[in-house]
């Protein structure tokens, strides 16, 4: 099917020969067996096999529905998909031609081993869980340390830490933000229990247990309390401004006592030890000179004027207690307080942290211990969903539909598609040690993620997994891709845009995911692009001064080499969309640089409309 | 089915998701009984769009000082150096640096016992754009996002919800109710102008459409279908007539002058070209008050600006009839502290701050509520969050109990709770 100018032949033809001598390699990471003392069903398997065997149970359920699936995709939808999906980015023209020419059956093997050993993948999937966590964060400040984040979660994923490992540093992440990246989580949700249990649990677990905040679960079978003992494993974490920072900076810390100023709220509602320290005359009132030179003469004149009623100068412990407490302050206890609902203004009941999926944590634990024990509960093998979310999510990632959809809501009342082919792939994934890597591996070694589209006839039910659906790009992946197809490192940014307290806002790669990014537990469906992302494709002069032919860039390169428009229409759809036009897109491609004076304004046409197209920024 | 269940089929790309689906039946099954409602909600709404209501959001980011503003205490210990005028209306005084306002006090209502509890400005910014506390698991609608929902016109070129200056957004509304960001009022907002002669763009856009179509062959077309559905809204803009409504050199130059020659002034221009032109929801963006240091130096100037386009945005929409139709706020996310801190500023206070509204049906000249003498408090009939939302809703023509699914599948008022203050329009 490639059929390529020979000037193009040539050229291709040398880098083959190099190319050649690169060997299969088979990797197994997986060397290191923990322990066999997980059940026989967890056995180690490698990805080709259990790829298999999630093929054979898929196109088994398929075939009972008398779904023939689609044929696998030809080399060239494969490379691309696999490409972004794995690396991040578009493969390169001669990647294109240099696959297809590849006889090696075994050819898509390695080049998936070969993109999960590049440092892109790294980088791809570190932007990602970037926007999963960052995206939710209930505090904008957060984004000061989004690159640390981006920094440390990159070193993870190319030393392969396993899945257990990272949710485990996330969870227990202590020190300044800005120089640990790990704090991202809490830093996100400002050490908010309640935040931090919604979220721990959607991320990890795929469960959204925050809807037992205020009630039972309306759906699932969790109580109120499930959720507040999950919140209960983090009331002693607190973030703060670190004094003095330049830039601006704070601090994850655990409080494991109280803190100045919940001794001084503690004061407030028990005044009697005030009394006893400073009421020398014992005439059951405090005045200015028996507190002076204490710690209480700082504020006395302040809580004079709070809560001296009857303006004698001194303070009961009736008037002290009547003192109106700051009003939305987080009481800083060492343990977690559950609200009342019925009595919204009380303290709330003390909880002690229990994770919901069954284990209870011994008590009195310090800040440290909590999160280490609830990081060995969510990572314990026994807890099926910790693998569950993260196999639902990345295949969801990678297919565009996961068995549960949403992917963040996979909880026991939820139903799935192919149930046993999660199953499989969840105990696979667990046998091998949370290696993700192996994980990416098997999925994209599976025919399910292989195959090809299919034009849906009308009425037509979608079945999933029968055939590829195409999905929408993410925003740093869709940028990756511009620079690629213009030939540059970076893009213009807008000097006036951006906010100008967040550095990543004044990078060009900021500034176009701040305008491309979505959420990425978004159901692809619920994805569709906006105005002014159409607008920023089709008419920003970051883009059009790229387009033009009467300066050097990579189109007027393409115009000079290729006088043959056949040619240059053939290597404009290789470099955008890396594949080669069907008959049909080159005749229209063909008639339209006929019907336009000048070759060099159609070849601008031409690119601006492959640039615009709804292939460039879908996974196909 | 549900009013949401139309939008939705218009929002999303496959018709409706399947969660959405779930959600409908599952929100059917819960409500069978009031579908007959929800049909008849979607009837008004209609006639609604065809009213042409309109609210023009002025916002003050950083927190103004309720003292050097709309409530000003000079004869109390937390009066500023700023001293206190009188306004058109006798008996309500205001802050010096106001004079245009208080020309137009009339048309003005001020709220001074607005109160809430936040004090952090994201998190109280967020509250008071959407009139919810912020949480991980929900992106809320700001209100505006949610009247350009409601009462918008759906068939116009130009975007029903403007920012002048990035604000909060739709949340789980979705793109659709997106504000539409102007950075530079006065010019044609970034990327709005084709880069070619318009005759080449839509050549362009024919090859776009000729090769994408190919693509929805190829088993992309929900993708493709999507897809051509934004650019048809983007090129309608770019081609469209109307994004003259952009270019504020169409006015004279002495309206131009009284608005004010800065991008506050100008954005209250735009304002009112785009209520004019049918534009449902716009904010318009102050910064700058956030004076924890020398505050009655460093209020001045802004407050000047904002008095001159403030005042001249309500005379002319009154000028030109427009006033009883658009409802023009102005607030921030909180108020400062009465007590002068030792670097001459004042810091955030939540406890008690101010709201002025005019137009949309509000009966200018009067001050509801009061704080107390010292402005630490809420002295008399405190007005929340959703109280305030509420109201607007009224002006509007908009039910606040209306119910949004969220993406989870839980349903949320536009405003939860809250009173109208009735006072605003008797």
């Amino acid at each position: 099917m490639m059929s390529f100018s020979m000037k193009r032949a040539t050229q291709i033809v040398c880098i083959f020969l190099f190319s050649v001598s690169i060997l299969l390699c088979h990797s197994s990471t997986f060397a290191a067996t923990k322990s066999s003392s997980q059940s026989k069903k967890r056995q180690r398997v490698d990805e080709t096999t259990l790829a298999e065997q999630v093929d054979q149970l898929i196109e088994a359920e398929l075939k009972k529905s008398k779904i023939q699936p689609v044929k696998l995709a030809n080399d060239e939808d494969f490379l691309r998909r696999v490409t972004f999906d794995l690396a991040g980015r578009k493969p390169t023209t001669s990647e294109v031609i240099l696959f297809g020419l590849d006889s090696n059956p075994e050819k898509r093997k390695t080049i998936i081993n070969d993109l999960l050993k590049s440092e892109e993948y790294a980088v791809n999937w570190a932007r990602y869980w970037r926007d999963v966590i960052y995206l939710r964060a209930t505090n904008a400040r957060s984004r000061i340390n989004q690159n640390e984040f981006e920094e440390w979660m990159t070193t993870q994923l190319s030393e392969n830490k396993s899945w257990d490992q990272i949710a485990t540093d996330l969870i227990t992440a202590t020190g300044e933000v800005r120089k640990n990246g790990n704090t991202a989580l809490i830093f996100a949700h400002q050490g908010d229990p309640a935040e931090l249990a919604a979220e721990t649990s959607r991320i990890f677990l795929g469960i959204q247990i925050q809807c037992a905040n205020c009630h039972d679960h309306p759906t699932d079978k969790w109580k109120r309390n499930s959720f507040h003992e999950l919140a209960a494993f983090f009331p002693r974490v607190r973030v703060r401004p670190v004094r003095d920072a330049m830039p601006r900076s704070f601090e994850v810390v655990s409080v494991d006592q109280g803190s100045q100023y919940d001794r001084r709220l503690q004061m407030l509602e028990d005044p009697s030890p005030l009394f006893k320290a400073f009421d020398r005359n014992r005439d059951g009132k405090l005045t200015e000179t028996e507190v002076k030179r204490s710690r209480l003469a700082r504020n006395f004149e302040q809580m004079l004027s709070r809560g001296d009623s009857n303006a004698d100068k001194a303070l009961t412990i009736k008037e002290i207690k009547n003192i109106a407490l700051p009003a939305n302050t987080r009481r800083a206890t060492p343990e977690y307080l559950m609200p009342d609902l019925k009595d919204p203004t009380s303290a709330g009941k003390v909880v002690h942290p229990v994770l919901f999926v069954g284990t209870k944590a011994p008590q009195g634990l310090k800040d440290i211990e909590r999160r280490e024990t609830l990081s060995k509960f969510l990572t314990s093998k026994s807890n099926p969903w910790f693998a569950r979310a993260i196999v639902n999510r990345l295949w969801a990632e990678m297919l565009g539909e996961g068995f549960y959809m949403p992917i963040d809501d996979i909880g026991p009342e939820r139903s799935a598609v192919h149930p046993e082919v999660l199953d499989a792939l969840a105990d696979g994934f667990t046998a091998n040690g949370y290696d993700l890597k192996w994980l990416c591996r098997t999925i994209t070694n599976t025919r399910a993620y292989q195959r090809g589209m299919q034009k849906k006839t009308e009425g037509q039910i979608h079945t999933p997994f029968a055939a590829q659906s195409p999905t929408r790009l993410r925003g740093d992946q869709i940028f990756t891709a511009i620079t690629q197809v213009f030939g540059v490192d970076d893009l213009q940014a807008n000097r006036g845009g951006g906010d100008r307290r967040y550095r990543g806002n004044r990078t060009a790669r900021g500034q176009f995911s701040t305008l491309f990014t979505f959420d990425p537990s978004t159901a692809q469906d619920e994805i569709t692009g906006d105005v002014p992302q159409a607008l920023f494709m089709m008419n920003s002069s970051t883009i059009n001064n790229l387009l033009g032919t009467n300066r050097n860039t990579k189109l007027a390169q393409i115009a000079k080499e290729f006088p043959n428009n056949k040619d240059a229409i053939q290597e404009l759809y290789l470099l955008t969309l890396s594949r080669e036009p069907s008959k049909t897109e080159m005749k229209i491609c063909q008639d339209y640089i006929q019907s336009t004076d000048s070759r060099n304004e159609a070849l601008e046409d031409l690119m601006w409309s492959l640039v615009n197209s709804s292939e460039f920024i879908t996974k196909r | 089915m549900s009013l949401y269940h139309h939008a939705h089929i218009q929002t999303h790309r496959q018709g409706f998701s399947r969660r959405s689906f779930l959600r409908n039946a599952a929100l059917g099954a819960m409500t069978a009984g009031t579908l007959s409602f929800h049909d008849l909600m979607s009837v008004s709404a209609e006639e609604l769009r065809q009213q042409g209501r309109s609210m023009i959001l002025l916002w003050m980011a950083g927190g103004p000082s309720h003292l050097e503003t709309f409530d000003p205490k000079p004869k109390s210990a937390s009066a500023g150096e700023l001293k206190a005028i009188q306004t058109s209306v006798s008996g309500i005084d205001i802050s010096e640096n106001w004079k245009n306002t208080a020309k137009v006090m009339q048309d003005v209502a001020l709220i001074r016992s607005m109160t809430n509890k936040e004090g952090n400005h994201q998190r109280a910014s967020y509250q008071m754009h959407t009139g919810y506390i912020p949480s991980g698991s929900v992106k809320h609608p700001s209100l505006g996002s949610n009247i350009a929902r409601e009462i918008g016109n759906r068939e116009l070129d130009i975007p029903t919800i403007v920012s002048v200056g990035s604000t909060d957004g739709a949340g789980f509304l979705g793109v659709d109710y997106e504000p539409f960001n102007v950075s530079n009022p006065g010019s044609i907002p970034n990327n709005v102008a084709a880069t070619v002669p318009k005759k080449r763009y839509q050549k362009r856009l024919g090859l776009l459409g000729r090769l994408d179509s190919e693509f929805a062959g190829r088993g992309g077309e929900v993708v493709v279908k999507n897809h051509s559905k934004i650019y048809n809204k983007a090129s309608s803009l770019v081609m469209s007539p109307q994004t003259k409504v952009f270019d504020l050199s169409q006015e004279s130059a002495s309206l131009r002058q009284e608005y004010g020659d800065n991008n506050f002034g100008k954005g209250c221009l735009l304002a009112r070209r785009l209520v004019e032109a049918g534009s449902t929801f716009i904010e318009v963006r102050s910064n700058g008050w956030d004076n924890h240091q020398n505050i009655s130096e460093v209020i001045t100037p802004i407050s000047k600006q904002v008095d001159t386009g403030m005042a001249a945005l309500i005379a002319d929409l009154k000028s030109r009839g427009m006033l009883e139709r658009t409802l023009v706020v102005w607030m921030g996310e909180f108020g400062r502290t009465p007590k002068i801190n030792p670097r001459a500023g004042r810091d955030h206070y939540p406890r008690v701050f101010s709201a002025a509204m005019a137009g949309g049906g509000v009966k200018g000249g009067q001050v509801i509520g009061a704080s107390t003498p010292d402005g630490s408090a809420v002295e008399d009939r405190p007005v929340t969050t959703t109280d305030l939302f509420a109201s607007i809703c009224h002006s509007l023509k908009v039910d606040p109990k209306k119910e949004n699914m969220s993406p989870l599948g839980r349903p949320m008022k536009i405003v939860d709770g809250g009173k109208v203050v009735t006072e605003l329009f008797s």
